[in-house]
């Protein structure tokens, strides 16, 4: 007969903490959750239900459900409206931006790691001087230089909508944090094995793609996700780019600041509806990597 | 012999020539754009900050000297006004806005750390609302605000409180409370680095304290605050800077249809640089402003970094415990602890 054993003290103050937090955790996340399940319920709302019921957080019943919101954003007058255009506007910046970051760290944390030239420390004492630089001192005269080369060239329509999101995704991949974090892992990878591989006849540039890129390849992720949500969202500098041009060539970010501010409340169902659509893309790269996310979060301190 | 080692010398010249070019080529886009697009235009800043600078009026530009800076700190010129007003609504909410940065997400860390069961889920959670963008975030808490009756809040508590058309400094406390409170549910950041960090202070520490009769507030104070330190200063000093150059939230968060509305010192400048052709004469006074706004948010983040470095340090359980034990226990916590996981 197997005596029950009696917990010991600690392990029953635990095991009370343990459900304690429980319980505090999930009200809290029930509360936190709330604006997100009212954007979501809102847009299946339909208009009279959004005006008769404005407590609910869902439709009031079943009948209530409705796409409306969906497909009026979508297409209108048989023409697809501005929405599904906004999207590809931030999904092709946002991809450039990745690219050229990725690019541009890549290569130049390579060679302030493994190659040997004068001025090497002098560049990353520079680097980390100029991160304490609060940019908004160059906001103004980068915005007043974007559009005084704007008016010297009289360029046409694709070549200004090319040379605003030019400016919008160029300087975009010299962010200085994510290239110390590529420079930071290129420290540690143990110089024995770059040496043996020389040793062995490897030129850099077999050294760059066989060996340095697929070890870099969680720290590159990182990049990716930072600049992915950074870009994606990224409202001041987009909003002064894109200001007083054609509507269609907004990114979705700027584009629903027009759902809200002073005249812009209202068309709750419409703005509730665009704003899941324009969610949907930064949901689906949580739910994929949103352990690896917050982890490298975590261990960079970088507010995501 | 002689020959042989000139060779070698000159093939071992050739091949760091070599390296130095590779290495030119390799770092020079990232530094072209990063002059073009980030050193000039700061040059710039301080170039236009001395000038009466008009883009659309080049013969009219001269330099002035320290006019603009005269101007912006002569309190009866009313766009300095307007400068100086945007500027302390930005003090006043950032000393609101930031200690509750921190201490809410250590509320929910501190839970956190308790592992109840769905830690995962409850972390992805409370996560989730900061990788959501200012606008969205606006328009989900815009419409749950609404001034009439039709805003959820209201509905449910049976009111109709106008939240968000107060003016800044008349009757705007309830606006200030949305932006706060849309700021606070997107604490994820903060709550992710500080959870990270409480799961590394070594749980024997916490043990031995509470051996030695530490109540649950002295573990905290003398075992977790001091072994957390390095995560706050990071927290504190990630909040800071975003505060201070708080744009979104009450950008997007009002109901006032007036164009000149302006809270904070970065909605300042980028309402005159949106105002186009009739703002332009402004733009010497404009980089002046933003040099003075520079210059006051670097000033108040090298303060933090040196509070948080200087600050004497509390005599932490984990250092008497590694003199005692004479071993670096904080750096073994987190290995002990992943050990005991697993």
């Amino acid at each position: 007969m197997t005596k029950k054993r009696r917990r010991t003290k600690s392990e029953r103050i635990r095991r009370r903490e343990k459900i304690i937090s429980f319980i505090c955790l999930f009200v809290i996340c029930v509360i936190w959750s709330i604006p997100l399940l009212y954007m979501l319920g809102s847009s299946f709302k339909s208009d009279i239900d959004l005006q008769l019921h404005p407590e609910k957080l869902f439709p009031s019943s079943w009948d209530e459900w409705t796409l409306k919101h969906y497909t009026g954003f979508l297409v209108r007058d048989g023409k697809i409206d501005k929405m599904p255009i906004w999207m590809l506007n931030s999904l092709w910046s946002t991809a450039a931006c990745i690219l050229v970051t990725v690019l541009f760290d890549l290569i130049t944390a390579y060679a302030l790691v493994f190659l040997k030239f004068k001025g090497r420390n002098g560049i990353i004492k520079f680097l980390f001087l100029w991160m304490a630089v609060p940019g908004v001192i160059g906001t103004a005269p980068g915005f007043v230089i974007f559009s005084q080369i704007r008016n010297a060239l009289q360029m046409n329509e694709t070549a200004t909508y090319l040379y605003i999101y030019f400016w919008l995704i160029v300087p975009s991949g010299t962010g200085i944090f994510n290239m110390l974090l590529m420079r930071n892992f290129f420290l540690s990878i143990p110089p024995d094995i770059v040496d043996s591989a020389k040793s062995d006849g490897a030129g850099h540039r077999v050294i760059f793609r066989r060996i340095v890129c697929p070890l870099a390849r969680s720290t590159l992720l990182l990049i990716v996700l930072f600049t992915f949500t950074g870009s994606w969202n990224n409202l001041v500098w987009p909003q002064l780019l894109l200001s007083g041009e054609d509507s269609y060539w907004q990114t979705v970010t700027v584009a629903l600041t027009g759902y809200t501010g002073g005249s812009g409340w209202g068309q709750v169902g419409v703005s509730m509806a665009t704003g899941v659509f324009s969610l949907i893309p930064i949901i689906i790269v949580f739910v994929i990597t949103q352990n690896k996310m917050i982890d490298g979060i975590a261990s960079t301190g970088l507010k995501g | 012999m002689e020959i042989s080692a000139n060779t070698k010398e000159r093939q071992r010249k050739a091949a760091k020539r070599r390296e130095h070019f590779l290495a030119l080529v390799l770092i020079s886009p990232y530094f072209i754009v990063f002059l073009l697009f980030t050193v000039i235009p700061f040059i710039m800043g301080f170039v236009f900050s001395f000038m009466q600078y008009n883009p659309y009026m080049p013969e009219q530009n001269e330099f002035i000297g320290f006019d603009s800076f005269a101007r912006i700190f002569d309190f009866g010129d009313p766009i300095s006004q307007k400068f100086w007003s945007s500027f302390s609504t930005m003090l006043v909410f950032s000393a609101v806005n930031v200690p509750l940065a921190i201490l809410v997400p250590l509320g929910l860390a501190y839970l956190l750390n308790m592992h109840p069961p769905g830690y995962k889920v409850f972390r992805a959670i409370l996560y989730l609302p900061c990788i959501i963008s200012i606008t969205i975030v606006g328009i989900i808490f815009g419409n749950m605000f609404a001034g009439s009756s039709s805003g959820l809040i209201n509905a449910w508590l049976g009111t109709e409180i106008k939240w968000l058309s107060g003016r800044p400094w008349e009757n705007d406390f309830l606006r200030w409370f949305v932006i706060v409170l849309a700021n606070v549910w997107m604490c994820g950041g903060n709550f992710v680095i500080l959870a990270a960090a409480l799961r590394s202070v070594p749980k024997s520490l916490n043990e031995a304290c509470e051996m030695d009769g530490g109540g649950r507030w002295e573990r905290f104070l003398y075992v977790t605050l001091p072994g957390i330190k390095p995560a706050v200063s990071i927290c504190l000093f990630n909040s800071l800077i975003a505060n201070l150059n708080l744009y979104g939230g009450p950008y997007v968060l009002n109901e006032i249809d007036n164009e000149s509305l302006l809270v904070t010192p970065m909605m300042f400048i980028q309402n005159f640089l949106l105002g186009g052709a009739a703002y332009a004469r402004q733009t010497g006074f404009l980089c002046a402003a933003a040099i003075v706004f520079g210059a006051v948010v670097m000033l108040l983040s090298m303060i933090e970094r040196r509070a948080m470095d200087a600050k004497k340090r509390r005599t932490s359980y984990a250092e008497e415990y590694a003199l005692i034990k004479g071993e670096n226990s904080l750096a073994e916590g987190e290995k002990e602890n992943d050990e005991k996981e697993a």
